[in-house]
């Protein structure tokens, strides 16, 4: 399922979301701490500039499902809202399905989506059927079809039972069901997620990834999901765009992920008894000894010649050779991004 | 377009739904607003105890001033109960991202922005202000003409118009401080000086002040024209005052669009 | 500023004086966190005032009278400039909705478990809250009062400002005592916003704050001698706001400045009495539903 081959992301149809040096910077007012400090505000305020994004290049294909990967605060949604026309940049250039976003044209608006995991965007005093006939008004959608999408969207996620109910007695897994129905019922060529299932427990994660991946791939949509858990990613894209500090880190596969960011594979042995320790040691890895189970790091150039040696080992029962898990790659990708950051800071 | 009427009866339907389901809450607020009401009529009542008019030579006695309060009062129950509803609550939509979610849609901003709420309950106030009107008509000596009473309506709407205006202006203002400026402090004090006829303000300070609120922020257009067309005398003079405001409703609404659509450029959104 | 602290303690008076230095700072840089609401907030309030002063200055212009109900235009002006200072004493804004709101919620069950006094509690909180007020609006205050000086007649004579300085005293704790009274009603019913919008109405129409109570001196009631400024003058809602200001102004004079004193004093008492006997019945009823 996952392919390697860096060819196979060149687009297919033609860009759909075309990104070029763009930029977003604010202008952020220190906050006073203490009561002199406070008085001084009155006449003097300090403030510093925060690049929220800083120059991005990016392109999408049509029918692409791409994940935005990064901590908080590093940009992703910034450039989601510059994506969807909500702010205007600072610098740079970004095309849209042929549209400039924040020109904000009802054209373009009619032909993207965009839900915000846990901001709410159906009208909270009206049951969702409403705020369902109200968007049927607002994209000026055909009737007989609307009536088709929504029967459809609604039976996929199983919430027929819960449209008649004032959205705001409803709890955040329902919510988001409601609003991902409603961001399909005008059949948007892309969609735009943001963070969707912050919040939301196991099952309804479970849910709402098999329905994104439904519909991406019936209905060919381009969707560009931000988030920061490894779940969302490994369950929906082939793509990944890594991005701290308003910077693009890494773009490509998952699958590239682990070989170009990782050294090294985990072995891991199970023992009838717990080995005795010098045994392992002597290999010269590092281990870690868990009981009868040890868990070793080992150097993927050298495990071919490695593993037979220490499967030799007395007393081995099972064996497993796998990779470093993603959300440790990411996470030591963060953090080294986090400390090259520092450092230059430091040495200026 | 139809279809924004479509959406706008969708949004007031939804609103007097709820109204009704909190039918107790929905009479409270209506006798909370007609009780302020009725205190300040009671006040007007007890000043006209200490003197036939309201300034020397004004033609403002007792009835022609109530027509005044009443047409007041149906001007700012229109706005209080089609307009400020909607705009209060952007202070809250900006906050929590809401109006990212508005921004998005292929449906005009600051239609959304203003409308989709209505208080029912401030129209109260409007219907005591319709039969205050008619008490006062009814007790005057003359009676104006035809073209008074055609002109009336049309005052009317000029007058909504250019408090709209104003309350776009305000909401502009929301958007781009993003705080939470109490919007309706602003608006009452604002507002404040529309309360009386436009004649008290003369002398040193007066004069100015009634300059400034006619012709800079034209709030004494509001009621003062079409207050004047029905209750004083209708004179070749009077057309100056109805073109003044058609005028001002006009000026009032492109400038205040122009503005709205300035600050939605520089929408900063709340950070994640 | 609400009125709940997570640890309270039975203090030592050095104690208190820091947690009020404390409670102080904090109120003064929350206020300074609004910039444009400080200086500017204070004196937009006296707004309302120029559109009243035109309104009377019509009044007077179209009658041929020197004077209404013993007040000329000045005074009415001075009378309503008072009347801001007046009810910067006595207004408790959000009392009497905290109090209820507190026995809804249930966080006043602290107060029935800690040795600390609610009512007294809730009084050192308003001090606190309105001298960080006076702070604060001291300025604008002032600088409004100076620009108009012209308005006011000389300044009195010892004697009436002491009375003065009394009356403001007591309408303090009057109007303290009286929303606490109206906040403990919590304890009976659960929509307490509908009587409080009572009062308020009440209070607006009788306070003084709408006209000097005087002016109410030709209304009749129906008994003979008797006008309606005679029956509000033995309610308690005209020593809020009027009666400070008629005594600066030199209105309320000799053996009837002394008995609208008392009178004054007698409402705080009573109601006094009344937020205790409310607390202690209140508290007794609200332990029985097991809170």
């Amino acid at each position: 399922m996952h392919n390697t081959d860096p060819a196979a992301f060149a687009p297919v149809a033609e860009p759909v979301i075309r990104v070029a040096g763009l930029a977003k910077e604010y202008r952020v007012f220190d906050k006073p701490e203490g009561l002199a400090a406070s008085v001084r505000a009155l006449f003097h305020r300090t403030s510093r500039v925060v690049e929220a994004v800083k120059g991005v290049d990016l392109t999408v294909g049509r029918g692409e499902f791409v994940a935005l990967l990064g901590p908080n605060g590093a940009g992703k949604t910034t450039l989601l809202k510059l994506l969807s026309g909500i702010i205007t940049p600072t610098r740079g250039t970004a095309s849209v399905l042929g549209h400039v976003p924040w020109e904000r044209a009802d054209d373009f608006r009619r032909r993207f989506a965009l839900v915000m995991g846990q901001r709410n965007q159906l009208w909270w005093d009206l049951p969702a059927a409403e705020s369902f006939r109200l968007h049927q008004e607002i994209y000026r959608i055909d009737p007989a079809r609307f009536e088709k999408t929504r029967d459809e969207l609604v039976d996929l996620l199983g919430v027929r039972k819960l449209i008649l109910q004032p959205v705001r007695e409803l709890s955040l897994g329902e919510r988001m069901k409601l609003e991902l129905v409603a961001a399909l019922l005008h059949e948007p060529e892309v969609l735009f997620l943001d963070e969707p299932t912050i919040g939301l427990d196991v099952v309804a994660q479970h849910t709402i990834h098999e329905f994104l991946r439904d519909v991406q791939r019936r209905r060919w949509m381009t969707v560009v999901l931000t988030t920061h858990y490894m779940k969302d990613v490994a369950a929906l894209c082939e793509r990944v765009v890594v991005i701290t500090r308003g910077d693009i880190l890494y773009d490509g596969s998952l699958a590239e992920i682990v070989d170009r960011f990782t050294t090294h594979k985990i072995v891991t042995l199970d023992f009838d008894e717990a080995p005795d320790h010098s045994m392992i040691e002597r290999f010269g890895f590092p281990c870690e000894f868990r009981g009868p189970q040890v868990v070793l790091r080992i150097d993927r150039s050298r495990i071919a010649d490695v593993l037979p040696g220490i499967l030799g080992s007395a007393g081995v029962r099972d064996v497993s050779v796998e990779d470093v898990p993603l959300e440790e790659i990411v996470a030591e990708l963060f953090r080294s991004d986090a400390r090259a950051a520092a450092v230059a800071e430091a040495s200026r | 377009m139809a279809r924004y009427f479509a959406i706008f009866l969708t949004f007031a339907r939804a609103c007097l739904v709820r109204d009704m389901t909190f039918r107790a809450n929905f009479i409270l607020e209506c006798l909370t607003s007609l009780g302020w009401m009725s205190m300040n009529l009671a006040f007007y009542l007890l000043v006209f105890t200490f003197t036939s008019e309201i300034g020397k030579g004004t033609g403002w006695s007792k009835e022609p001033f109530f027509a005044f309060v009443a047409t007041g009062l149906i001007i700012n129950s229109v706005v209080q109960a089609f307009f400020m509803p909607s705009a209060e609550e952007l202070t809250e939509m900006v906050r929590t991202g809401g109006l990212d979610a508005v921004l998005v849609q292929p449906l005009d901003a600051q239609f959304l922005l203003s409308m989709h709420r209505v208080d029912f309950s401030a129209l109260a106030n409007g219907a005591v202000g319709v039969g205050l009107l008619a008490w006062a008509m009814s007790r005057m000596d003359s009676t104006p003409p035809a073209v008074a009473w055609l002109l009336y309506p049309l005052l009317l709407l000029c007058g909504v118009a250019i408090l709209y205006g104003l309350v776009i202006m305000l909401a502009a203002a929301t958007i781009l401080m993003g705080r939470n400026q109490s919007l309706y402090d602003f608006w009452f004090y604002l507002t404040n000086f529309s309360r009386y006829p436009a004649e008290i303000y003369s002398g040193p300070w007066g004069g100015p002040l009634r300059m400034i609120c006619t012709f800079v922020i034209p709030i004494l257009l509001v009621v003062n024209v079409p207050a004047r067309v029905i209750a004083q005398p209708f004179t070749g003079e009077s057309w100056v005052g109805v073109a003044c405001a058609v005028i001002a409703a006009v000026v009032a609404l492109v400038v205040s669009r122009l503005v709205f659509q300035r600050a939605l450029a520089r929408y900063r959104s709340a950070s994640s | 500023m609400s009125g709940s602290l997570e640890a309270v303690r039975p203090a030592g008076p050095l104690q208190g004086l820091r947690t009020w230095w404390t409670m102080l700072k904090i109120c003064l840089e929350e206020r300074l966190v609004y910039r444009g609401d400080f200086a500017l907030g204070t004196l937009m309030r006296f707004l309302p005032i120029v559109t009243q002063v035109f309104l009377w200055t019509a009044v007077f212009g179209a009658t041929s009278r020197g004077d209404i109900a013993g007040y000329t235009r000045n005074d009415i002006v001075a009378y309503y400039l008072l009347t801001m200072l007046t009810r910067a004493f006595s207004s408790m804004p959000g009392l009497a909705s905290g109090i209820a709101r507190s026995v809804r919620d249930g966080s006043v069950k602290k107060f029935l478990i800690q040795p600390v006094d609610y009512v007294s509690f809730l009084l050192a909180a308003r001090v606190a809250h309105k001298l960080v007020y006076y702070a604060v609006a001291a300025i604008p205050f002032a600088l409004v009062f100076f620009l108009c000086r012209s308005y006011f007649p000389p300044v009195p004579d010892a004697t009436t400002i002491a009375a003065f300085l009394l009356s403001l005293a007591l309408s303090f704790l009057l109007g303290f005592f009286m929303e606490v009274t109206l906040g403990m009603l919590g304890f009976w019913f659960m929509e307490v916003s509908s009587i409080v919008f009572g009062y308020m109405l009440v209070q607006y129409l009788l306070s003084g704050h709408m006209f000097p109570i005087d002016l109410l001196k030709g209304t009749p009631t129906g008994i003979a001698g008797v006008s309606l400024a005679d029956v509000v003058h033995w309610l308690p809602f005209e020593y809020t706001a009027y009666f400070s200001s008629a005594v600066w102004l030199g209105k309320v004079k000799g053996a009837q400045l002394v008995s609208s004193l008392a009178i004054e004093a007698g409402w705080v008492v009573v109601m006094a009495v009344a937020c205790r006997v409310a607390w202690w019945r209140g508290t007794r009823r609200y332990s029985a539903f097991g809170g």
